[in-house]
């Protein structure tokens, strides 16, 4: 850098330009100097500006857009839609009806359907709230009888329906249908279960 | 609320009305069954009676006659039409569910899933699979 004679500056493309064709042993002092070898001074002072121009910009957008300031006032978080648990759960039923029903080949016929419904109830829920489905549902181990297992499944399904039930009793008009109906096929699915 | 409530009514006049035939070519444990489901819907309807009387509504009055979905001449037919009832009037309490709120809302759940119930449980009666349905009186 000693052989450059500029001012200064506070743009570091434009000083370069006017240093001389460095040595090779100084080459590794100054930004972009191969550049410098190739073409004339200012091309490349043209093709840097704009570089550092392009950099600059990209700097400056980047926390403007992170901040939210392009979009207004950054919104607080919405609260969690209190059906939003739902869908898990429902997802869950289904996983858990769909292992029961491959350790219990006598019961296949009475799960198969009942865990067809959970995942309906799981994928309408999923739409009302704009919630995602579980990607992955936890392996469920089931009991080793036929016995034990319904009454694993009744126990869960109890639970599940008195959810749905309280959830329809405070939904809003919109959603009472959907969560009530859930409420209704769990209630049946306990049925089927006896 | 009221028209949602008077369409329950009307399917409940209709379902008493249906259980006469219903009941009458059961035996044993099915025809125990109808007598109480029967019974459940003449309950229900005299308390839609009562509630849109409240309300200031004038309620539908039943009908002379129904005109059911087949001849009811044998047990597998009494069967079928015993489903056909519990489903439609199911629909009915399902439809009035948004209607509600509180109190009422409670009640119309609870006659929907037992309308509900009893549609599972005369489908297992006449050997129909599944027995569930995955969403209980919601039109198809």
């Amino acid at each position: 850098m000693t052989r450059c004679h500029r001012t200064p500056r506070p743009v570091a493309a434009q000083s370069v330009t006017r240093c001389a064709p460095p040595d090779p042993a100084a080459a590794h002092t100054v930004v972009l100097t191969s550049r410098v070898h190739t073409g004339s001074h200012e091309q490349v002072g043209v093709r840097r500006r704009a570089v550092l121009r392009a950099v600059a910009v990209a700097a400056a957008a980047a926390p403007v857009a992170s901040c939210g300031w392009l979009d207004g006032d950054p919104d607080p978080p919405p609260p969690p839609d209190p059906l939003a648990p739902m869908v898990a759960e429902a997802a869950t039923l289904a996983a858990r009806y769909q292992a029961a029903a491959t350790a219990q080949p006598t019961l296949a016929a009475r799960l198969t359907p009942i865990a067809e419904a959970h995942t309906a109830h799981a994928a309408e829920l999923s739409r009302l709230t704009a919630t995602a489905l579980p990607s992955t549902m936890a392996v469920v181990t089931t009991s080793g009888s036929p016995a034990g297992t319904l009454d694993e499944l009744r126990r869960a399904e109890t639970v599940a329906r008195d959810a749905a039930v309280a959830a329809c009793l405070s939904a809003p008009a919109d959603r009472a249908v959907l969560v009530g109906t859930i409420a209704a096929a769990r209630a049946t699915h306990l049925e089927a279960l006896k | 609320m009221t028209g949602e409530l008077a369409a329950v009514l009307a399917a409940e006049h209709a379902a008493i009305f249906a259980y006469g035939p219903i009941g009458a070519h059961l035996s044993g444990a099915d025809a125990a069954a109808a007598r109480t489901a029967e019974a459940a819907h003449r309950t229900r309807r005299d308390a839609l009676l009562l509630q849109l009387t409240a309300d200031g509504a004038t309620p539908p009055p039943a009908a002379a006659a129904y005109t059911l979905p087949e001849p009811v001449t044998d047990g597998a037919a009494a069967l079928r039409v015993a489903i056909g009832v519990e489903e439609r009037t199911s629909s009915a309490w399902r439809a009035a569910l948004a209607a509600t709120s509180g109190d009422q809302r409670e009640r119309v759940l609870s006659a929907y899933t037992d309308c509900a119930l009893r549609a599972t449980r005369w489908r297992r009666a006449a050997g129909v699979e599944p027995i569930t349905v995955t969403f209980p009186g919601r039109p198809v």
